[in-house]
């Protein structure tokens, strides 16, 4: 049996005092799109942190494995150049920072990790044209400064737009569908689904099945105080979606 | 920056339209005189009047030392020029510094107290008695007055406390509650141990003044572990003339306890300044929380600026213990001079200070007021909310410190000052000083000035409020957020005053 | 009150009398020798006591010559020089422009130590007059050159109604302990536009003083830009009045201060008639044992309705050893204004950096990016692209330098 892309064994975290990671356990084979579905405050944007190593969570137990290799001890960007790729909920606006020159900084770097040379700046424009083209992102947004003034749907595009430049074989992709109209929706999956491939995972986390009618997934799980209490096939989401949560609560996995 | 203040919506709720609509038509309905024999010292200053002081107290010979010394000191310093107020110089020989009821000879029971006191404090909204509930009975009846109800109050005529009710009722908890003269002869080891311990004798020329010639004020000791069942007040009031009142009030909260204490204080309307010069020092030790709001209404002086009272105090509170709290909030209308900064050290790990003040010039009153949040601690906290509302002729002025030592790491600091003008002839002023000494500190600052807006006038005016009416409607939403941190009967006599404070403003 | 003890006057203090009173400044020597320095208790001084800071001042600078390039070339700009106080001669002057010398003193009196010593020692002033339209970048280099010397110049330029130019003023000098103290007088005419940079980029043992007063007439529009990379000590202290209806200040700042660096912008801006506007922005970076100073204040005067004047400081930390002190101020006296100010200080924002470094951006590079990201909203609206970009080099070489 080949190796999965990602193997989260056992896994607990905890912010400060509180613990709300209680046990995860999940495998995704290479070319599959998982779906993690759960209520508010359930603990799926802290697993799309924890894989995405952010700092405040503290892991206490268990294991997350990429291709293999055990990620827990390394630092966020040494994460990204693994190929880990967290398509943030919330995308972060930071003022001064060109798109552009932000881009520019974060594929060379990921090349610089894989022993790769700098790209030209032609093929860097060629480059940027096209993942731009596929999410409907011209180049003037791109000289705006990284995230900011852009509307929500702008920001989950170009979320989408740098998972494609960079190449991830991990997609984490948290709630990308908050705060998306039915059309700006439709651009996001199409983005999504043209990465889509044998050598790339995914992982999707949402808390309306909506958003996998388009982005169809293989195995769906229902996430719940922590942990993942029950998994299927695409049909579950709509079974959550006509029977709600509650149903779900208190299972053991 | 948003400079929108909180829209009508959050503004207009019944009780405050009623409050504001009932409104009584006098400006300062505390300015009436009790008629009462008084021994007053003469006037002047000098060694031998501490002598009379410190005697008439029954002091031990440590105290008058003390005050001696205090004296000595005051005597090479000058007085501070920094603030933007601008009053004649005091002449601090023509004052008396010592005035009591006659026939007061030390604090008594209630059943005790002359009846002619009684009824001024009566007529002050202050029934001296402990007929009402207590904490936990029900059944008595909404408190009509902020003070009814659970409220034990130490109340200070002219130099003395005339009486301090439910003493009885906080010893059983082991809580002091009693006035200095009174803690300085019962309580030695306390008040030698505390006082001065966080305003020091010379720390300004009005604190070192003080130091020499306080007369009274309140002392509350809280136990290890003791929730105060009840709220404490001392309310000071100034009827003689020529007088000055220096009092000292010194509060301590051993580890894990509590107490909210609350401060009023008035006096009769008259042409001459008087002055007010106090020192109070709280003092927070591991786990507790000292919540003190004031609400000072001094005589403010007439509409041409003649009289008032100069209100020269300083307050700090020292968050001696690890995650401690001290919160401020205070609601300035009164005085024809604030100069007062009421402050927090922050020196325990983990402990907070928050000042939340609402201040109202009219007039010809000069308020220049603020805080100091000192970060010496790690992980310490501070949160200012200040809203400052100028109209007729006055200055009103927010001064701030906020400062981390180079220890302090971690130490956070929000605040927000907004100031509110009414007219074209008064000024609204802001003075923070932002002092970060260490690379972890996060301080946020934010300040705002504007008019009310004409759109929100016209709101209200079409829902049938006249001119004034509506501003003092607006006003109070300006300052609901920090009226919110007064105790609840407070809040409503607050928004009262603050309306009265604002009569004449417009037109 | 009891009479003050008289100031104890320290060397400084006697150098800088001397000197007054050898141009005939008896007045502000008088001053001096009274209340000597600024110390602490002087209010616009709270966090740069000069008393303290000035240990001693060096000898008036005399002649010397300006075969040097100037310290920041800007491609196409036209340059004119100011060595140790002397202006230099002129070459040929670009259309729309004219060039001369007037006596020195050319700020307004007022109650401030740096402005009396420069208007009594400056004996000469160079003029610029702006007639209209000048599309070069006009580059005055300051310098102070040879030994230790103690440098005063002046600037006084006219912008005519409707004009409008870029000024860059640059100032640099030998490697020695030199004192600096230099004044620009900018009047802006009707409907002018001017932008002005001043760029401190003096020996890391000097002492630079630098005042800007301007005066803006109806319709008039500043852009400036202070920037502190340079010296041991730098306070830059400006001053505009907003004279004329729908004048509009935008007066921008940057203290970059490394290991042993005091840099302090000072601003009152005054306000002093209906319907007029600035937006003051500062920024100040600290690394190493450093102090940056921002203090800031905004008059509005009684008459002064519908004023709309928002100031901003933010202050970055990148180590825990430096400091930085912010004193914001509204003095406001008209009723009709929507005035504010805020100031922040925190170090990189954590949620930024994480964000960065989950694209896979290392740590220092992640930092460096932010840094500059902060920066770029006071450079960026620098509109000329020549001048634009030797900033960002000035800026750049600062990142790169370290500490």
């Amino acid at each position: 049996m080949t190796t999965p892309i990602l193997e989260i064994r056992n896994l607990h975290a905890r912010i400060e005092d509180r613990e709300i990671l209680k046990g995860v356990n999940l495998t995704i084979p290479a070319g599959q799109v998982h779906a993690v579905m759960g209520r508010n405050g359930s603990g799926k944007s802290t697993l799309s942190y924890v894989l995405a190593g952010k700092e405040d969570y503290e892991i206490t137990e268990g294991e997350i494995l990429l291709n293999g290799e055990s990620i827990l001890d390394m630092e966020p960007a040494e994460r990204a150049t693994a190929g880990i790729f967290l398509a943030f909920q919330y995308p972060i606006e930071i003022p001064g920072v060109a798109t552009m020159t932000f881009l520019k900084a974060a594929m060379n770097a990921q090349r610089k990790a894989r022993g790769e040379g700098e790209l030209s700046t032609p093929d860097f424009m060629r480059a940027m044209k096209e993942a731009g083209s596929l999410l409907n992102i011209d180049s003037d947004m791109l000289k705006r400064p990284l995230n900011v003034g852009f509307s929500g749907g702008e920001k989950k595009r170009a979320e989408i737009m740098q998972m494609a430049l960079l190449k991830p074989t991990l997609c984490v992709l948290d709630e990308t569908d908050s705060g998306l109209d039915i059309d700006a929706l439709q651009v996001v999956a199409k983005g999504v689904n043209g990465l889509r491939a044998d050598n790339r995972s995914m992982l999707v986390i949402t808390h309306y099945q909506r958003l996998l009618n388009h982005i169809v997934p293989d195995v769906v799980h229902v996430f719940s105080d922590g942990r993942i209490v029950e998994s299927g096939d695409k049909d579950l989401a709509l079974q959550l979606e006509a029977r709600g949560y509650a149903d779900f609560d208190g299972q053991a996995a | 920056m948003d400079y929108d203040i909180p829209t009508l919506k959050e503004n207009i709720d019944r009780e405050t339209v009623e409050s504001v609509l009932a409104l009584d038509v006098d400006k300062y309905k505390y300015g009436f005189e009790t008629d009462i024999e008084s021994e007053v010292a003469p006037v002047g200053l000098t060694e031998d009047t501490i002598r009379l002081i410190s005697t008439k107290k029954d002091e031990p010979q440590w105290m008058l030392d003390w005050r001696l010394d205090a004296f000595r000191r005051w005597q090479t310093m000058d007085e501070p020029s920094w603030a933007k107020v601008h009053y004649p110089k005091i002449d601090f020989q023509a004052i008396s510094y010592y005035a009591a009821p006659k026939a007061f000879k030390g604090p008594k029971s209630l059943d005790e107290v002359d009846p002619e006191l009684l009824r001024t404090y009566e007529k002050l909204g202050i029934p001296l008695s402990e007929q009402a509930i207590l904490a936990g009975v029900e059944g008595a009846g909404e408190p009509k007055t902020p003070y009814s109800g659970n409220v034990a109050v130490d109340a200070v005529f002219d130099s003395v406390s005339v009486v301090t009710t439910f003493r009885a009722e906080l010893a059983k908890v082991g809580i002091i509650f009693c006035s200095i003269s009174e803690a300085i002869r019962e309580h030695p080891e306390l008040v030698q141990k505390y006082l001065a311990s966080v305003v020091p004798v010379s720390d300004n020329y009005f604190a070192t003044l003080n130091s020499a010639v306080f007369t009274d004020g309140s002392f509350v000791y809280i136990p290890k572990g003791v929730r105060c069942p009840m709220e404490l007040s001392t309310y000071f009031r100034i009827n003689e003339k020529n007088t000055g009142q220096f009092e000292r009030t010194l509060i301590i909260a051993e580890p894990d306890s509590y107490v909210s204490y609350l401060e009023g204080c008035t006096a009769p309307t008259r042409d001459e300044n008087q002055l007010h010069a106090a020192v109070v020092e709280l003092i927070a030790l591991d786990n507790a929380e000292i919540k003190y709001s004031t609400v000072q209404n001094w005589y403010p002086g007439d509409k041409d600026g003649k009289g008032g009272i100069y209100n020269f105090v300083t307050k700090r509170g020292d968050c001696r213990g690890r995650n401690s709290k001290i919160s401020w909030t205070q609601v300035e209308t009164g005085s024809a001079i604030t100069w007062k900064y009421p402050s927090c050290i922050l020196r325990g790990d983990g402990s907070q200070g928050e000042f939340y003040s609402i201040a109202i010039s009219n007039g010809y009153q000069q308020i220049d007021s603020g805080t100091k949040m000192i970060h010496l601690g790690k992980n310490t906290s501070s949160r200012i909310i200040s809203k400052g509302i100028a109209a007729g002729f006055s200055d009103n002025t927010y001064r701030g410190q906020v400062s981390a030592h180079a220890k302090a790491t971690n130490a956070r600091n929000f605040t927000q000052c907004d100031s509110l003008l009414i007219g074209d002839k008064c000024g609204a002023h802001t003075v923070p000083y932002i002092e970060s000494r260490n690379g972890t500190a996060v301080f946020e600052h934010e300040a705002t000035t504007s008019k009310i807006s004409d759109d929100q006038m016209f709101y209200c005016q079409a829902r049938g409020l006249d001119e004034e009416e509506a501003v003092a409607l607006i006003v109070n939403g300006f300052v609901r957020e920090v009226l919110q941190h007064l105790p609840m009967e407070f809040m409503v006599e607050s928004q009262k005053l603050i309306a009265i404070s604002l009569e004449g403003s417009v037109g | 009150m009891r009479s003050t003890m008289p100031v104890r006057l320290g060397p400084a203090e006697d150098s800088l009398i001397a000197q007054l009173k050898s141009a005939g400044a008896d007045a502000v020597a008088e001053r001096i020798t009274v209340a000597g320095l600024p110390t602490r208790r002087v209010e616009s001084y709270h966090y740069t006591d000069l008393k303290a800071l000035l240990r001693a001042v060096p000898p008036l600078a005399g002649a010397a010559n300006a075969a040097n390039p100037p310290s920041l070339a800007v491609p196409g700009a036209y340059v004119l020089t100011i060595v140790n106080g002397r202006v230099q001669a002129a070459g040929a002057v670009p259309a729309g422009l004219i060039v001369g010398k007037t006596e020195g003193g050319v700020l307004s009196t007022r109650d401030d130590t740096l402005v009396g010593i420069n208007n009594g020692l400056a004996s000469e002033a160079l003029s610029l007059s702006v007639e209209n339209g000048v599309d070069t970048v006009i580059q005055i280099d300051r310098r102070i050159e040879g030994e230790a010397a103690h440098a005063v110049d002046a600037l006084k330029i006219f912008v005519a109604d409707g004009a409008s130019v870029t000024i860059l003023e640059t100032f640099s000098g030998s490697d020695a302990a030199h004192m600096g103290n230099h004044a620009t007088y900018m009047a802006l005419g009707k409907n002018s536009a001017v932008t002005h940079v001043t760029l401190d980029l003096s020996p890391s043992k000097s002492s630079h003083f630098a005042t800007n007063e301007y005066r803006l007439a109806d319709g008039a529009r500043l852009r400036t830009l202070v920037i502190h990379a340079g010296a041991a000590l730098a306070r830059t202290q400006l001053f505009p009045i907003l004279a004329g209806a729908g004048a509009h200040a935008d007066i921008g700042g940057l203290n970059l201060a490394s290991d042993g660096q005091h840099l302090d912008i000072t601003m009152e801006s005054h306000h002093a008639v209906p319907h007029t506007s600035s937006q003051p922005l500062f920024k100040s970076i600290t690394r190493g044992r450093s102090k940056a100073v921002v203090q800031g204040k905004l008059v509005v005067d009684r008459d002064a309705q519908k004023t709309d004047a928002k100031f901003m400081h933010q202050g970055l930390m990148l180590s825990d050893e430096a400091e930085i002190l912010s004193k914001p101020e509204l003095e406001i006296y008209a009723d009709d204004v929507v005035c504010g100010h805020g100031s922040t200080c925190g170090k990189l924002d954590e949620d930024w950096m994480f964000y960065l470094l989950s694209r896979g951006i290392p740590q220092a590079e992640a930092e460096t990016m932010l840094v500059r990201g902060f920066i770029a909203e006071v450079l960026d609206p620098i509109e000329d692209e020549a001048l634009n970009e030797a900033l960002n080099t000035v800026v750049d070489g600062w990142l790169l330098s370290g500490k």
